[in-house]
């Protein structure tokens, strides 16, 4: 029966860097990573976008392997197609999903960390407290381990089970569960600097189309919807006949689909022995879907507690809620005011967008900032105060 | 939890799920589970609410009546 310090599940972005970090914070303690599936990386269910400031944080994407392309535009499509291009510098990256997990484990393992792929938690208890450990059945190939861990990290994902086993309540209701559904497309023409996102109801009601390019000519184009707002078609139905209409040429050389939730950060992201990061928290940002970051920053601070926690010989419950507290004040406070946004936004038809991206298209293009967008609109269309009152209630 | 129907649960559809976990969170009685790559649903926790069915992206979960036994 292995013992272990600090045993994390799912070696995503959260995971690894909770790994990463739980050694680098405390050399001296024993840290198991585990991944579920055969390699880590794979398979990608993700969009791969990432703000530059964020990533800079936890990976220089200067000449590395795993940045597929530098983005410095952000071009937002009306449902009627009209577009509206916003340019900053430095705005950010399309990531290799593969390599930048691999590259994260490996810098977890480098700094001493186990790496154990192929590995999956299938229970978890604390038999009774006896020895204040957590007890993880671990299935690998042809073999079944108990491992006892001071302290479990679940990075397991949308659906997570290390929440589930830990007693915390990590449901969400159906209007905040985005479906998403993507294909690597090949052979298209876009502007390859550029993000695009296009937004109405007949193209992905409740959330947006996207096309996040990889190489010149290649780009993963999805959409993410919620449900409850379709015309009864899924996600991937919905997807082909945006991609006919766009793209009706492009050779479809990978297929993903995924669960965002959009909601805001789980009531109570800790227990006894236990931290939950990532989207198994649901640490989204409820406005943009995005994950990567949030799910690294709150690995780092899972593991920057557990090994104060197991320094200080208190892993209780008492104790861990330094990492929720910590989290809220980082971002999960902002998440909830997103997350009015979102709510507030929801209002807004197809007519209303397209008549805002001509009203947004008369600012000059050099001056057109998400801010300048932003207080440009409150002055035309008056019914959008609502939303920004509520951003600041 | 309560049935929400009296007489039907969700199947999944094994030969279209792409094991993604999008429907674990959505299911209130928490029925559905994720385990060595199969999606299985608890024949004996689903209430029959159908949250989970419109949300997946493939289209790989559908309701069908429980057999007799099952339902008395």
């Amino acid at each position: 029966m292995p013992d272990v310090d600090v045993l994390v599940v799912g070696a995503g972005p959260a995971g690894a860097v909770a790994a990463r970090e739980a050694r680098r914070a405390a050399p001296e303690l024993d840290v198991v990573l585990l991944e579920r599936d055969p390699a880590v990386g794979s398979p990608v269910r993700c969009a791969e976008g990432v703000g530059d400031a964020g990533l800079r944080e936890f990976a220089n994407p200067d000449g590395a392997d795993w940045a597929a392309r530098r983005i410095t535009r952000v071009i937002f499509q009306a449902p009627d197609d009209t577009e509206v291009l916003v340019a900053e510098r430095g705005i950010g990256w399309v990531l290799d999903r593969t390599r930048f997990d691999a590259h994260l484990a490996a810098e977890a393992a480098r700094e001493g960390a186990e790496v154990r792929v192929g590995a999956e938690a299938t229970a978890m208890t604390r038999n009774g407290g006896a020895d204040g450990r957590w007890h993880v059945q671990v299935k690998e190939r042809d073999r079944e381990e108990t491992y006892r861990a001071r302290i479990v990290i679940g990075a397991d994902g949308v659906e997570t089970m290390v929440g589930r086993w830990a007693g915390l309540d990590t449901r969400v209701p159906s209007r905040d569960m985005e479906s998403c559904a993507q294909y690597v497309l090949e052979g298209i023409a876009f502007d390859p600097d550029a993000i695009y996102l296009q937004f109405g109801d007949a193209i992905a009601p409740g959330g947006y189309a996207w096309i996040f390019p990889k190489a010149v000519g290649v780009a993963n184009v999805g959409l993410g919807l919620v449900a409850l707002k379709t015309d009864g078609r899924n996600a991937r139905q919905y997807l082909d006949a945006w991609i006919a209409r766009r793209f009706p040429n492009g050779a479809r050389t990978g297929f993903t689909v995924g669960g965002v939730i959009v909601h805001t950060t789980i009531k109570k992201t800790y227990a006894g022995g236990v931290m939950v990061a990532g989207d198994a928290a649901h640490m989204i940002n409820p406005l943009s879907g995005g994950g990567i970051i949030n799910a690294m920053k709150a690995g780092r601070l899972a593991a920057c507690t557990a090994a104060a926690a197991i320094r200080e010989g208190d892993t209780s419950e008492r104790r861990l809620a330094a990492y929720h507290l910590a989290w809220m004040e980082l971002l999960g406070e902002d998440h909830l005011k997103y997350y009015r946004i979102k709510q507030a936004l929801e209002h807004m038809d197809d007519a209303f967008l397209n008549s805002l991206a001509r009203t947004v298209n008369k600012i000059p293009q050099q001056k057109r900032s998400i801010g300048r967008i932003f207080t440009h609109a409150l002055i035309k269309h008056p019914q959008l105060i609502p939303v920004a009152a509520r951003f600041f209630v | 939890m309560r049935r929400v129907t009296p007489d039907t649960i969700a199947v999944v559809d094994l030969a279209v799920c792409d094991r993604c976990g999008l429907c674990l969170p959505l299911c209130p009685p928490e029925a559905i589970h994720l385990e060595l790559n199969v999606l299985t649903v608890d024949e004996g926790t689903c209430t029959g609410c159908e949250k989970c069915i419109a949300p997946c992206p493939v289209g790989a979960l559908a309701m069908t009546l429980l057999a007799p036994a099952a339902h008395a």
